[in-house]
This record gives C-alpha cells, sequence and structure tokens, in this order.
C-alpha cells in the first residue's frame, strides 16, 4: 500500500512541475493524456490496486481522487494562464492601419442643392400651413400673362423675355401665339384658386420657369416657388409678418426683412423683398473689406410680394369684395446660392459631381 | 433711366444725392447705381495760349507757351493744329492720370521738353472727337479745374422705372415724385415764346384719320432757323442721360423728352407735302424709309404720320428719312401727340424698332403734357436755332382722354394694409401727388388722377400711393389670424422624396438638366408626340424661338441629358458616374385650348464606370444590368411596390440582349439596362453605359406607401439547399416561381449560378436555399423531405438535373 500511495504522491510531484512548465494548450493537452488518460500514468497506478487487501483500497482509492482532482485543477489552471498569456499577447500587439478608408461598399449620393433648397422652403411654409400644388410649365397666355392682368401688348411683358411655342408640333386647336413656357410660378396662383373654387386658399408652388435669357448671370430655365394665402382679412401686415418669419427660418433668426415698393401687374401694393445680408449680417462689410456679396448695402433682394390684384382673385373666381390675399415669390438658385455661397448660376446645371458631391 | 442731379436740381431743391437715392428707392423708383462724374480730370485744368511756334525738329509737331493761371508759363509740345494763340484749351498737368491711364510725365519731344500735354474731348473721355484740341469759351479763366468750367461735376442715377410709371421717365417726373416726398414744391419750366409772324395755321394743317389711334396732335412752326451743333452743356445733358448729339434742333426734341417725358418730332416742314399732316394707317404694302436708314414694309395696323402724298414717320416710333431735319433746313415743324399706347406696342415690337418714343408711348404718355411740350421744344429752338416761332399750335384733338376718378372708402387702406391710415394723412398724401379731390363723404372721398398717372384706377391704386409714401416700415408684421388648415403631405411628394433617398442610398446624386434638348437628343429614343389632329408626330414640343438649336425641343425622356452630364463628368475624369433625375417629360394635351401639353414625372438614372469606387478594399469590376436593376429594384421596394416583373428586352434605346422592361400587373413601369451601343456611340460614349427611366405614375398607381402588417409563423422551419443544371435560356424567375407552387415554401434565394466545367456549354447550375414552415404545425423533416422531393420532380419536368 504505501508503494502504491508513494507512486501517486510522485504521480502528483510530476504533475505539478510539468503543468507549470508547459509552453501551451496542446502541451497541456498531452500532459492531461500522460497523467490523467485511459492508459495514463494514474490508471497505471491503480491497476496495481487489485493486489491491495479489501481494507485498504478505500484508503488508496481517496488518495487517487485526491490526485485527480488536483491535476485537473492544475490543468484548468494551467489553461486558464495560457490564454491570459495569449490574450495579453494579442492586446499588446501592433495596431491595425486605423487610417485605411472605411469598407462603403456604395458612397451615398448627393441630393442637387436647388432641391434640398427647394425641400427647406417648402418646409418651412408647410409649417405655417400652406399646401404644395403644381401646374403646367408649357402654358397658356392667359394663366401665364392675361389672368395676372398682363393683357396682350402690356409694356410689363417686356419685363419677362418669353418662350413660344411651335403650334405645328401640339395638336390641333390652339391659337397662334398662345401657347408658351411658363415665364414665373405666377399662373399657379390662378389655377389654385380656379381648382379649390373658394377662400381660404394657402398655397406654394415650386417649379421650373423658363425666360429667354442666357448668360453668366441668367439661365433659360431656372427655380421659383410662388406662395399664395387668400381670405377674409388677409392684410399687408400679415404679409410682412409671414415673410419675415420665413426668412428668420431660412437665413437664421437674426435675419431682418425689409419691404421696398415695386411692381408686379398681379400685386398691388408691390413690394420688393429684402434680406440683411447673410455674409456680412447686414454691415455692408466682411473682415474689414467690402462684402461683395450684397454690395456693401447689407441687403439682399430675394423676394418679390404683394396683395393680391383684384382683378386676378376675380379671374380665380374669387370675390375680390369679400376677400383679400397676399402673394409671393422667390428664385430658388437665388436662395440656394445664399445659403451654400455658390457663386456661379451655371454650376447648377451642368451637373459635375465635384459640385453636386458636395451637398 | 439716367438722371442727372444738376439738371433735376432745377426743378426741386436737393437733398445730398445719397439721400435723393433713399428716399427714391423708398417709394418705389429704385436707384440702381450712382455715378459721380468728372472726377476723373483732376490735374486738368483750362489754360490760355500764349504763343505757338514750329518744332525744331519735327514737322507735325508745334512748341507752345502756356498760362496756367499760375507761375511761370509752361513750355508744352503739341500736336494739334486747330487751334489759335490765345485760344483757351484742357492743360493735363504733369502726374495726371487721364481717363484712358495714360500719366502725363516730363517728356522730351524730339529734343524739346515738354511740361505737360494739351487735350482733346477724346483724351478727356468727353466724346470721340479726337480731330484737335477741346476749345475752351474764352471766358474761362486759366487755371479753372477743368471738369468745373464744362460744368462735369454732376451725380447720375441709374433708376429702374418700373413699366407702371411712364411719368417718371423724365427729370420732371422725378423731381415730382420727390417734391412730394419732400412737401416741396415743383419749378415747371416756363418757356418764354416770342411768336411772330403769320399763324401757324397758315403753315400747315393737320388732320387725324384714326382717332382710335391718336388722341391729339398738336403742331408748332419754327422758322428762319439755322441748324448748327448744339451748345457744349446741352450736348453735355444728353449725352449723361445716354442720348446722342445731333443738330441743335433735333437735341431740342430729346432735351424736351428727358426733360418733360414727352416724345416729340420735329419735320423738315419744306418736305411735307402739301403743308398737310395726316395721322392714318398704313395702306397695304406701303413702305416707309425710317431714320435708321431701313425700308419698311407695312402694316395695315401700323399707324402714320403722313403728309399729303405719303408716311413721313411711323407714329410715336421713329421719323421717315424723307422729312428729316436736314442741314439746309430752315423751316421747322415740331409735332407733339398722344398716340394710344398698345398700338405704339404693336408696331414696336412688329418692326423690332425701341426707340425713346415708343418706350413712352407704349407706357402711356401724359395727355396733360402735349402742349406744354410743344411749347418749351419751339421755344427751346429759336433760342438754340434762331428763328421764330410762329403764332399759335395746329391742334387736332378729336378726343379727350378720360381722366378717371377713383373712389378711397376710409377704411379700405385698413382692410388691405392691416394699419389705420387717418383720413388727413391719405388726403395729404394723394394731394401731394397730383391727385384732385372730388368730393368726400363720412364713408370716403373721391378723387381725379392726375393726367400722368396712367396707372392709377382702382382703389387699391390709391391704397398703394399711400403706403409707398408712408413708408412700408409703417406697416406692421403680423400673421394671419385664421386657424391654419394642416394639410397632408401629397401622396406624389412622399413617394418623390422616398425615391431620392432610395437612389441616394444606392449611390446616385441628383442632377438637374433643362428641360429642353437638341432634337438629335431626342432621336434614338424612338419616342414622338402627336399633332395637329392626331395623326401627325413630331419628335417633342418645339419652341418658336429657342436659344439656340441645342436647347430647342421639350424632352420626352430625361435620358439623354443625363447622358451628356455623364459625357461632361468623364471628359473631367470622373469616371464612376451615378446620376439620377427627377423631373417632367412633354408631351401634347388632347384638349390643347385648355391644356396643349401632358406632363408626366419621370425617374431616371444612369450608372457607369466601377461597382464601387476604388479602394484598397475594392474588387475593381465594373457595373452591369444587375448594379442598374438593384437601383430600381431599391425604388420600387421603397414605395412599397411587389411582384414587379423584370422581362427582357427593354426599350429600344437599351441593348436587347441586357435590358429589361419593367412591368407590374401588365403595367409597364419603365426600362432599364445596357444602352444600346448605337445610342452610345450618338452620346460619344463606351460600351456598358446602365440606364433606367421609370414612370411616376405607374409607380404612384402600384405603390403601397404606409406598409401593411402581416402576421408572420413563428414556428421552426426546415432549411434545404438545392442544386439543378438547366439551359442557359431557363431564367432565375421560372425556377423560383416553379419552387414557389409548393405551398410549403416560404421563401427561396438564389445564391449561386455556375458556369464552366464540368457543365457543358449551354448549361448552367443554379443554387438555391429554400424555407419551409407551415404556419400552424412544427414541420417534420420527412414532410419536408417529401415536398423537396416533389420540388425536384416539378423542375425535372422542364429539364432541370439534379445536382449532387
Amino acid at each position: 500500500m504505501a508503494d502504491l500511495l508513494s507512486q501517486l504522491e510522485a504521480l502528483a510531484t510530476g504533475a505539478r512541475a510539468a503543468i507549470a512548465a508547459a509552453p501551451d494548450e496542446k502541451g497541456l493537452e498531452e500532459l492531461r493524456v500522460r497523467f490523467l488518460g485511459k492508459k495514463g500514468e494514474l490508471s497505471q497506478v491503480l491497476r496495481g490496486m487489485g493486489q491491495l487487501p479489501a481494507g485498504e483500497r478505500p484508503r488508496v482509492g481517496e488518495v487517487a481522487n485526491r490526485v485527480r482532482d488536483e491535476v485537473e485543477g492544475l490543468l484548468a489552471d494551467g489553461k486558464r494562464r495560457l490564454e491570459t498569456k495569449a490574450l495579453e499577447a494579442e492586446l499588446a500587439g501592433a495596431p491595425i492601419d486605423v487610417t485605411l478608408a472605411g469598407r462603403r461598399l456604395l458612397p451615398r449620393g448627393h441630393r442637387h442643392p436647388i432641391t434640398r433648397a427647394t425641400e427647406d422652403i417648402s418646409a418651412i411654409f408647410a409649417r405655417l400651413g400652406y399646401e404644395v400644388a403644381s401646374g403646367p410649365e408649357i402654358e397658356l397666355d392667359w394663366f401665364n400673362f392675361e389672368a395676372l392682368n398682363l393683357p396682350p401688348d402690356h409694356p410689363a411683358r417686356d419685363m419677362q423675355d418669353t418662350f413660344y411655342v411651335e403650334e405645328s408640333t401640339l395638336r390641333a386647336g390652339v391659337k397662334p401665339g398662345s401657347v408658351l413656357l411658363r415665364t414665373h410660378t405666377s399662373p399657379v396662383q390662378v389655377r389654385s384658386m380656379k381648382r379649390l373654387g373658394k377662400a381660404p386658399v394657402r398655397i406654394i408652388c415650386p417649379g421650373r420657369v423658363y425666360r429667354s435669357d442666357y448668360d453668366q448671370t441668367h439661365s433659360p430655365m431656372f427655380h421659383q416657388v410662388e406662395g399664395l394665402c387668400v381670405d377674409e382679412g388677409i392684410t399687408f401686415a400679415d404679409l410682412k409678418g409671414t415673410l419675415a418669419a420665413f426668412a428668420r427660418a431660412y437665413f437664421g433668426p437674426g435675419t431682418r426683412t425689409r419691404f421696398r415698393p415695386s411692381y408686379f401687374p398681379f400685386t398691388e401694393p408691390s413690394a420688393e423683398v429684402d434680406v440683411s445680408c447673410t455674409i456680412c449680417g447686414g454691415t455692408g462689410r466682411k473682415d474689414g473689406k467690402r462684402c461683395g456679396t450684397c454690395k456693401e448695402t447689407g441687403w439682399l433682394e430675394v423676394l418679390g410680394a404683394g396683395m393680391v390684384h383684384p382683378r386676378v382673385l376675380e379671374n380665380g373666381g374669387i370675390d375680390s369684395k369679400r376677400h383679400t390675399g397676399f402673394a409671393f415669390g422667390m428664385g430658388v438658385e437665388r436662395m440656394a446660392m445664399l445659403r451654400y455661397g455658390i457663386d456661379d448660376l451655371r454650376l447648377y446645371f451642368e451637373n459635375d459631381l465635384r459640385f453636386l458631391s458636395q451637398f | 433711366m439716367r438722371i442727372s442731379l444738376k439738371w433735376l436740381s432745377e426743378y426741386v431743391a436737393l437733398p445730398s444725392p445719397e439721400e435723393v437715392a433713399r428716399k427714391l428707392t423708398a417709394v418705389g423708383l429704385e436707384v440702381e447705381a450712382m455715378e459721380r462724374t468728372g472726377q476723373g480730370l483732376r490735374g486738368v485744368v483750362a489754360a490760355r495760349v500764349l504763343s505757338s511756334e514750329k518744332h525744331p525738329n519735327a514737322e507735325k509737331l508745334s512748341v507752345t507757351r502756356i498760362d496756367r493761371g499760375e507761375g511761370e508759363p509752361l513750355q508744352i509740345v503739341c500736336g494739334a493744329k486747330n487751334y489759335a494763340v490765345g485760344d483757351v484749351v484742357p492743360l493735363a498737368t504733369i502726374g495726371t492720370v487721364l481717363p484712358g491711364g495714360a500719366k502725363i510725365e516730363k517728356a522730351k519731344l524730339r529734343g524739346v521738353e515738354s511740361f505737360g500735354m494739351l487735350c482733346s474731348a477724346r483724351e478727356l473721355g468727353l466724346s470721340p472727337d479726337a480731330s484737335g484740341l477741346l476749345i475752351l469759351p474764352p471766358e474761362v479763366k486759366p487755371g479753372t479745374p477743368i471738369a468745373e468750367a464744362l460744368g462735369l461735376e454732376d451725380v447720375l442715377l441709374e433708376v429702374n422705372v418700373t413699366p407702371n410709371r411712364p411719368d417718371c421717365l423724365s427729370h420732371l417726373g422725378i423731381a415730382r415724385e420727390l417734391a412730394a416726398i419732400l412737401g416741396q414744391p415743383v419749378r415747371l419750366p416756363a418757356p418764354k415764346l416770342a411768336e411772330a409772324g403769320g399763324p401757324a395755321s397758315d403753315a400747315v394743317k393737320v388732320r387725324i384719320d384714326a382717332p382710335d389711334r391718336c388722341a391729339r396732335y398738336a403742331a408748332r412752326v419754327v422758322e428762319g432757323v439755322k441748324i448748327g451743333p448744339s451748345p457744349a452743356w446741352l450736348a453735355r445733358r444728353l449725352e449723361a442721360c445716354g442720348v446722342r448729339s445731333i443738330s441743335n434742333v433735333v437735341d431740342a426734341t430729346n432735351y424736351v423728352l428727358l426733360e418733360l417725358g414727352h416724345p416729340l418730332h420735329a419735320f423738315d416742314l419744306e418736305r411735307v407735302a402739301g403743308r398737310e399732316i395726316v395721322v392714318r394707317t398704313a395702306h397695304p404694302g406701303e413702305r416707309l424709309a425710317t431714320l435708321d436708314g431701313k425700308v419698311r414694309t407695312l402694316a395695315p395696323d401700323d399707324l402714320l404720320v403722313a403728309d399729303r402724298d405719303r408716311g413721313s414717320a411711323l407714329a410715336g416710333v421713329m421719323g421717315g428719312g424723307d422729312s428729316e431735319i436736314a442741314a439746309g433746313t430752315t423751316r421747322v415743324l415740331v409735332e407733339s401727340a398722344w398716340f394710344e399706347p398698345s398700338g405704339i406696342r404693336r408696331t414696336s415690337r412688329r418692326h423690332g424698332l425701341k426707340t425713346e418714343a415708343s418706350y413712352r408711348f407704349e407706357r402711356g404718355a401724359d395727355p396733360g403734357m402735349v402742349i406744354p411740350a410743344v411749347d418749351r421744344c419751339a421755344a427751346l429752338i429759336a433760342e438754340l436755332a434762331g428763328g421764330v416761332v410762329r403764332p399759335g399750335i395746329v391742334d387736332a384733338h378729336p378726343r379727350q382722354n378720360a381722366r378717371p376718378e377713383v373712389r378711397l372708402r376710409w377704411r379700405r387702406p385698413a382692410e388691405l394694409l392691416g394699419m389705420e391710415v387717418s383720413r388727413e394723412d391719405a388726403r395729404r398724401i394723394l394731394i401731394g401727388l397730383g391727385f384732385e379731390e372730388r368730393a368726400s363723404d363720412a364713408d370716403g372721398a373721391t378723387f381725379r388722377v392726375p393726367t400722368w398717372r396712367v396707372d392709377v384706377s382702382i382703389e387699391e391704386d390709391l391704397v398703394e400711393e399711400i403706403v409707398r409714401t408712408l413708408g412700408y416700415d409703417s406697416i406692421p408684421a403680423t400673421l394671419p389670424a385664421n386657424a391654419v388648415v394642416m394639410p397632408a403631405e401629397p401622396v406624389e411628394a412622399q413617394a418623390i422624396s422616398r425615391i431620392r433617398a432610395a437612389l441616394e442610398a444606392s449611390g446616385f446624386s441628383e442632377a438637374v438638366n433643362f428641360s429642353f434638348v437638341a432634337a438629335r437628343a431626342l432621336e434614338p429614343f424612338g419616342r414622338s408626340v402627336e399633332t395637329g389632329d392626331g395623326s401627325g408626330r413630331a419628335l417633342g414640343i418645339a419652341l418658336k424661338n429657342p436659344i439656340s438649336n441645342d436647347l430647342a425641343v421639350m424632352r420626352t425622356t430625361l435620358v439623354p441629358s443625363l447622358l451628356a452630364d455623364l459625357a461632361h463628368d468623364r471628359r473631367q475624369r470622373i469616371e464612376d458616374v451615378r446620376l439620377y433625375e427627377i423631373a417632367r417629360t412633354y408631351g401634347t394635351g388632347a384638349r390643347p385650348e385648355e391644356a396643349p401639353s401632358a406632363e408626366a414625372l419621370q425617374v431616371a438614372g444612369v450608372v457607369a464606370g466601377r461597382r464601387v469606387p476604388v479602394g484598397w478594399a475594392a474588387p475593381g469590376d465594373v457595373v452591369d444590368f444587375y448594379d442598374a436593376k438593384a437601383a430600381v429594384a431599391g425604388v420600387l421596394e421603397a414605395l412599397g411596390i411587389d411582384g414587379a416583373r423584370f422581362e427582357a428586352p427593354g426599350a429600344s434605346w437599351l441593348h436587347p440582349r441586357t435590358s429589361a422592361v419593367v412591368t407590374r400587373g401588365g403595367e409597364v413601369l419603365g426600362d432599364v439596362g445596357e444602352l444600346h451601343p448605337r445610342v452610345a456611340q450618338a452620346f460619344e460614349l463606351p460600351r456598358g453605359v446602365l440606364a433606367f427611366e421609370l414612370r411616376l405614375d405607374a409607380l404612384l398607381r402600384a405603390a403601397e406607401l404606409v406598409p401593411q402588417y402581416r402576421p408572420f409563423p413563428r414556428l421552426p422551419a426546415v432549411l434545404r439547399d438545392l442544386a439543378v443544371v438547366v439551359d442557359d435560356a431557363v431564367t432565375a424567375a421560372s425556377v423560383e416561381g416553379l419552387v414557389r407552387e409548393e405551398p410549403l415554401v416560404e421563401a427561396v434565394t438564389l445564391f449561386d449560378v455556375y458556369r464552366g466545367a464540368p457543365l457543358p456549354a449551354g448549361k448552367k447550375n443554379l443554387a438555391l436555399a429554400i424555407t419551409y414552415r407551415a404556419a400552424d404545425r412544427t414541420l417534420t423533416d420527412e414532410e419536408a423531405d417529401r415536398v423537396h422531393a416533389r420540388i425536384v420532380k416539378r423542375l425535372a419536368a422542364v429539364g432541370a438535373e439534379l445536382r449532387t
């Protein structure tokens, strides 16, 4: 018995040293097989138990179990130790190149600044209860001019160089010279009033408009947003408040507005609306120099507006004795220019990705 | 309209130029520019020529001694010959920079020193005259700055006069506005007419045959004039306002035009046949040689000022060459008339003739100015060109211009403006602007509109007069009081913003292109619009007056514009391009008198270059059909469109082998695919460009913008893979369709397509992952196996071999 016990003791001593010296998990596994495997050292020792008297067996069995437990524990500790060592070694290694570009399969596309500006403008007026309306771009003279108090031979027609449509490329039945590309979004005023048939009318209409003028500062196609508010008791003060609120929302809370008398055949009274310069804050000076954006005036002309002419209300089927209304219009290209600092109109329609991808 | 403040100050006392500009802008006469003249001539002074001798070494030069009002006389070498000793001429002293940029320095000319330069009018930037030195009036003292001597120091305002205010197209008109704002009187010019000889009516007769087109024609006769140049002060005033000086008589008419705003015309009375003026419309085919040297064939709608025999002037637009004031003219007929505006405009447009006269007449001249203008002009001619004015005016006046009376209800300003305006203010302002109060009561008053205010006819016009004078700043800012009805976002707008988001997520950037393109850009697309009675076709709706042939036809597809953008980007060495556009295309309307066009929104895109931009982690392969299809699928998904089908081939502008038409429920949504090689060639693009175009209206009909929840089974599924070998022509959709016919199939994903060895040519292997699930029980493996076997059999029936 003493022999067996000493063999077990020797096994335990050997295992302790071997496990402590094991270099890796593979070595640990070999040691597990060597000490605890079916043909391992412990099994060998226990095979000698058969010769022992029955009374001594429990004592040897007890020691053998203790040795097995100890070796198993040592193996588990050794595994943990090696794992920790490996992890520490991994964590201490050289970092990857984090400056390599992120792996993005498809870079995001970009929305055109004209669309962005149109969406921003529309969203502001949506909050004020304006509904988006639309109308045709190939328009009848009546809606584009006559219904807006611009009869044929009216000199104010010179304010807008008009593209006319070749009648032979239309279906038969149009009067010569009666079809054109709309020169402004204002025909949608009359169309909307006729469509709704009654007040209140509160619409905005963003869209493409056309004038036959093409140079550095004029594009034959550009974009406007038209607004119209008709109801009982609508006043010029409401127009001022609405556009002042819009300007603050679009250009920033400190923006001031200025109304100057002007002339549009379809509004009476009419106004040009200026906002305080978004670049110099209305001071006319930027970094000690003349502000080129507002040409040192401190103001930027951005809107045309006025009280809807009674004749236009009547043409829209609205009783001008009971109702009043205001209308306004703005150029989207200009609004986008001021917001994004774009300095050349032609960039908008060139669709160069180096431009588009900045938005 | 250019306004000289110096000139203006003759009619009203002016505050500072800045204040004038501010005030005019504040009442609606926007001052767009302010220019100070005579500033560029510092250093140029008047100087007297004391002596002049031939240059010893140069044939064409002289050596002069000059008195410049101070110090010793200066020696100056001069090349001009037009002066005499004793003349006063401009001297540019050393250090002066002339308007042309030349700096005057001490110089040695052919060995003789010169201490300055004597100048011509051109060298001073005053006129194109370079024929010799500018000779100043002899009374100018040497040493006087030239700007002062010539009265050049002035401030010119460029005033933007809106088309409704023809009354402000003159110095008097602007003065009237300023006087009203400043609360000052206007000093009207009072012509001193010295009439002599027989009455004018003995010299000429006037008859108006078209009284609807000419309400009044007044003529004066000035005899014994001598045509010559205008005095410098007058020529300079005209030139300051952009009018060329011609001769004293013609200049007098232009001067009065700029002063009073009324267009006038002067005829050589000797050349008025029959000494008779007839205002009539043109005879059919009648021709007239106008002052610009053109012979014009007139329309019967053109109004003529004629003599007994033929036309003498295109009334209110331009004079005729035959009756023009010429060097030998001695008898002048001065015309002052009132022509009906729209007729003048028609003639002006018909003949492409826009003149100072037509510009004013078509906007509406002041009928009250006909007589004062003719008086002023006749007096001025007599003053400038000598001669005497015959007594009286030959005045044909068949029609009185109506002078509207407009009622203002006292409450109306507040209703329209949201601001109370007192009766006193309303009255004061209107009367200050020349309105006359005719009657008043507790509710309001009636005002007679001044003759020059052709733009005022309704109550709102009076309110505008009041508010622009008070200033728009005095109006408060409020928001409409009525409750806001919250409008729902229209379905179309919702759909568009989802489409944008989907395409941008697929890497597409938005392009915005002109709506008009070149006809040839549309040709490859095989579309057209119905014209005439519906039997005719055109490539697209065309413009009568396009900017150029490249911008002439309204597009029927967005694709050509995007292809041009792509070509542009490629020229800029940008090769990986994904662009989209959402815009209208234009067809013809079936009821053209109400809706001449049928405009439909399209969603189009182009794709070219690498699938993923160059990068360390990018495979670098180029895009193909499936990239474009993925973009389309992304749009369909964003709109909740289920069950769209892709069937080859797509539209004729696409490659027949690599394109598809997209349909749903039998309706065509659009096309997608590789550009047809010939189309690519036409747009100078390489092969392999992908494009798509979808019709928004069709997409909207198929869209389900608000997703509807469908319950999903939570019982476990059985997954099985299946690989089959089929003919190349067998489509993925047909195999997937057969698999789906089994009701227990919940999903099928084709995860691999393989061609090549060991498969024979013309065959491909399709690998499918199939999910089986029963809604009401846990599916057993055995049950799944049975279904799977049925699928294999079904596929075998169409020639698919199971691959093991």
